[in-house]
């Protein structure tokens, strides 16, 4: 049986080969990951969707495919082969049809970006279609040259006019590069290449999708959204007092007991008081979206740039939990191992510096989120409690968030009742239930 | 003076005009046709098509008894009485007329008598019996039509020397009838003075008469043609022709050869001209071409912003049906509604004996374009239907897109070629393969079968000929 590369999920239509894991005759088990495929969000691992013999392998490191291409032939009775086509990992459950034609999606249909579904097809004869038919697309203005028929002889019929509209439809709405989006603004000065080599010796590494992703949502971000960011500070001594009594207890169950679950249960409680904060701008209706979820999403800095695994329902997850839900995205996202899903519909997001240093900073918010929660390395400082000077451990925050729908009292409530739930934590929020 | 206001004034009433001046009205508009003739109808009803095809079917039953003595049964030759002939010709077309106008009365359309004449953009000027009427509009159709071009050298003055209108009077049966042009009006009518009894010779410049249609179409026409009229000369070139007595001296160059001639009567078919003159075309906006054609784009619409124009006096092929179906484009571009005149089929259909229909691509068009095709032909020998009729000269061809099996034309010669070759504008229009036409029954015995047995051809399965080769199924 042929190998095709599965559909990936929503805008993942192709990718670059990184690694090819079998080689020709290798057996195969049903599952088993026999390529991993960088595209611009993340490292997707291709399961086998079947178990056999590799009699071919097609395709090489470094090589670009795209979904429906062979990747490789099985021997065999290609047992247990599913009934669908495997979805790979990052996949949705139910992905969206790769060509509208045929079928009848009551969403949006997710057009695969590249994929040349309608091109004009020059024949030099007129289309094929009935003049009802015809009739129709001139009152749509739609040229019938750019549908391929579905019937007998490339026959035109209602339905193909149908299709072509959602198909439109779905390019209407995709998200398009920055650089498309923003009809108005005055073009940008076309980008110069600068010799560097005039004043030194240079090298040239090209970048890798993921950079090029992560390069285009930053600017994306910070040249639509209007950022403030709000300072502040929490005094997390007695929070670090809780986390040094159950460290213990938390690692027998293999868990790492870090400031980072307690981070995401305290924003959680300053989202729940400031919903606003917990939202989405609506460019397009003009409107704020609120959302009855907390997926928070983690920045986790990896050796190829910058990835946000979410960690879903925060709320209503356990420290504990969390801290194993968290060493287990940070280690995918490290592996490049995590699945687009595994990164999508996050509501706010945390960037955690203090495990490397420095101060505070202004984090870039991760759009359509409209605020992100910046943790700098906490500090002891001197400071004043009752009437005494004391040391404490004091933890940096700055607070960026999207001006456009929040206003700076706003902010400086949310940050204040952040800092808040930073020290509110007790022993009741961390001590594991008793066997 | 007073002036009359209307939405809609459609200029010519002929089948683009009244057809556009009913289209119109039945959308709600209030329309006033102008007619300069008494009856309406046209050239087409009055001069062309209809007259034309009453004397074609009358005088075809003239051979229709002569070729019936092979069969065992004889008719006496038979008298003609001209007189009579004209009579039924004329209550054909008044019947017709008739009708028309009562279609237009039944619809509220107000029919006014009498030539237009734009005096501006918005303004009509109509010289009825009456006296002079002004029109202001918000649309004006112009659908004055054609007329058959005589040029002034062939103009003697003396109707011995007729056009298309003239031969369709047939005040006389000429012995002689020479005809200049070989197109589809000239060989028409020659057809009817032929089997009247009229000696026809044929001078046409080309070297080739009936052009348009493919030439395995013509071929059993041309058989016909040269069986029944005395000579048929292409590459001739009418030089002068004078009166000399009750006749008309012609002298033309043939073969290399100066022939001095004389016939009873000369039939000069040479084409048609618009009828842009003297109608006030200067004091609009609308622009014509080189050969006084009104310019139209797809839409119908002239470069005047309120005037449409349709029918021969826009050019292109001149005939009634495209007339018609331009009225219908312009009436709804002028109602706002989003219309044009592309890619669609004209069919053409040749009243000779056999007749030649075909519509969409030709085999020579696809030629000329650098269009891939493959062509499939079924020969009416072949047809159980066409030996009942015994005429076995006919032959059905499809022209076929070999990429996708789609028929992009297609050409039938042979007996009622002309009601047969609907379907292929059907399928044309509906993008159909040869394979959609071969699947659907035709029943039998009937010519239509030809069409079916066709398209089978082209897979290599016709069940009653053998094809030439099989083809792979695309």
């Amino acid at each position: 049986m042929d190998v095709k590369l599965p559909n990936l999920g929503e805008g993942a239509d192709s990718g670059t080969v990184v690694g090819v894991l079998v080689n020709v005759g290798d057996m195969v088990s049903e599952g088993q990951t026999i390529l991993e495929l960088e595209n611009e969000k993340a490292i997707a691992p291709i399961p086998a969707p079947a178990s056999g013999k590799v009699a071919k392998v097609l395709v090489k490191e470094g090589q670009k495919l795209s979904v429906g291409q062979v990747i490789l032939t099985l021997e065999g009775d290609g047992v247990a082969a599913p009934k669908e086509p495997a979805p790979a990992p990052a996949a949705k459950p139910t992905a969206a049809p790769v060509v509208p034609v045929n079928t009848a999606p009551a969403s949006i249909p997710v057009i695969p970006q590249g994929v040349p579904l309608y091109q004009p097809i020059e024949t030099g004869l007129p289309p094929a279609a009935a003049p009802s038919i015809r009739k129709m697309a001139r009152d749509l203005g739609i040229d019938l040259h750019r549908i391929r028929g579905s019937e007998r002889g490339g026959r035109i019929v209602m339905k193909d006019l149908y299709d072509y509209i959602q198909y439109l439809q779905a390019i209407a709405f995709s998200p398009k590069p920055v650089a498309e989006a923003a009809p108005g603004v005055p073009a940008k000065p076309a980008p110069e290449s600068i010799d560097f080599s005039k004043w030194g010796t240079v090298d040239s590494e090209p970048v890798t999708p993921l950079r090029r992703t992560i390069a285009r949502r930053m600017v994306e971000s910070w040249t639509t959204i209007p950022h403030v960011t709000q300072y502040d500070e929490s005094d997390i001594t007695d929070l670090m007092a809780l986390r040094k009594k159950y460290k213990d207890d938390y690692a027998e169950k293999g868990a790492n007991l870090t400031v980072t679950p307690f981070a995401l249960k305290a924003v959680v409680k300053a989202l729940q008081l400031h919903p606003v904060f917990n939202s989405s701008w609506d460019e397009v209706k003009e409107e704020i979206v609120h959302k009855q979820y907390y997926h928070i999403g983690l920045a986790v800095d990896t050796e190829a740039g910058l990835l946000v695994p979410v960690i879903r329902d925060v709320d209503k997850k356990s420290i504990l939990e969390l801290s194993l839900e968290i060493e287990e995205l940070a280690n995918k996202a490290r592996e490049r191992k995590l699945s687009l899903d595994e990164m999508k519909g996050g509501t706010f997001t945390i960037s955690n510096q203090g495990g490397i240093g420095g101060g505070p900073f202004t984090p870039i918010i991760n759009k359509p989120e409209v605020a992100i929660l910046g943790m700098a390395r906490g500090v002891n400082k001197p400071v004043v409690v009752g009437k005494e000077i004391k040391a404490r451990l004091i933890l940096p925050l700055s607070l960026s968030y999207d001006h456009r729908i929040i206003d700076g009292g706003t902010a400086a409530r949310f940050i204040t009742d952040l800092g808040k739930a930073f020290t509110e934590f007790t022993d009741e929020d961390v001590k594991l239930p008793k066997k | 003076m007073e002036r009359i206001k209307t939405e809609l004034v459609v200029v010519g009433g002929g089948p683009g005009g009244y057809a556009a001046a009913f289209y119109a009205a039945d959308r709600g508009q209030k329309v006033i046709l102008i007619e300069k003739d008494r009856n309406l109808g046209g050239v087409c009803l009055n001069r062309g098509c209809i007259p034309s095809k009453a004397l074609l079917h009358a005088t075809r039953m003239i051979e229709e008894a002569r070729e019936s003595v092979h069969r065992g049964i004889t008719y006496p030759e038979p008298q003609i009485d001209l007189d009579k002939l004209r009579t039924w010709k004329s209550s054909v077309l008044e019947k017709l007329a008739g009708g028309v106008s009562q279609l237009a009365k039944a619809r509220g359309v107000d029919v006014m008598h009498g030539r237009g004449y734009f005096e501006d953009s918005k303004t009509l000027r109509v010289e009825t019996p009456e006296g002079q009427r002004f029109i202001s509009y918000d649309h004006a159709i112009i659908a004055v039509g054609s007329k058959a071009a005589l040029p002034s050298m062939f103009d003697l003055g003396n109707p011995r020397v007729m056009t298309s209108t003239g031969a369709l009077e047939i005040d006389e049966i000429p012995a002689s009838l020479l005809i200049i042009g070989g197109g589809y009006i000239g060989m028409e009518l020659g057809t009817v003075y032929a089997s009247l009894g009229s000696q026809v010779t044929v001078a046409e410049a080309l070297p080739r008469v009936m052009t348009g249609a493919d030439p395995d179409l013509t071929r059993p026409v041309l058989k016909y043609l040269k069986d029944h009229f005395k000579e048929i000369r292409t590459g001739a070139k009418v030089q002068s022709m004078a009166t000399q007595g009750k006749q008309i001296k012609v002298v033309m160059e043939y073969n290399g050869q100066k022939l001095d001639e004389l016939y009873d009567k000369v039939l000069v078919s040479i084409g048609r001209v618009p009828n842009c003159i003297d109608i006030g075309l200067e004091n609009t906006k609308v622009q014509q071409d080189e050969k006084g054609f009104i310019k139209v784009n797809e839409r119908q619409e002239t470069s005047d912003p309120f005037i449409y124009a349709i029918g021969d006096v826009a050019g292109g092929i001149m005939l009634a049906h495209k007339a018609s179906k331009e009225a219908r484009v312009a009436v709804e571009v002028l109602t706002g509604e989003a219309s044009s005149f592309e890619n669609m089929l004209i069919p053409a259909v040749v009243y000779t004996d056999p007749e030649i229909a075909w519509c969409g691509l030709t085999e020579e068009e696809a030629k000329k374009k650098d269009i891939k095709i493959e062509v499939a032909k079924f020969p009416w020998a072949a047809s159980g239907r066409a030996l009942t009729y015994d005429r076995p000269d006919g032959l059905t061809k499809m022209i076929i897109d070999p990429e996708t099996d789609r028929i992009l034309g297609m050409g039938i010669v042979g007996h009622n070629a002309g009601e047969l070759i609907s379907e292929g504008v059907v399928a044309i229009e509906m993008g159909a393969t040869a394979r959609d036409l071969a699947e659907s029954i035709h029943p039998h015995p009937t010519l239509s079968e030809t069409i079916m047995e066709c398209a089978e051809m082209y897979y290599g399965t016709s069940t009653h000929a053998i094809p030439r080769k099989k083809r792979e199924e695309s």
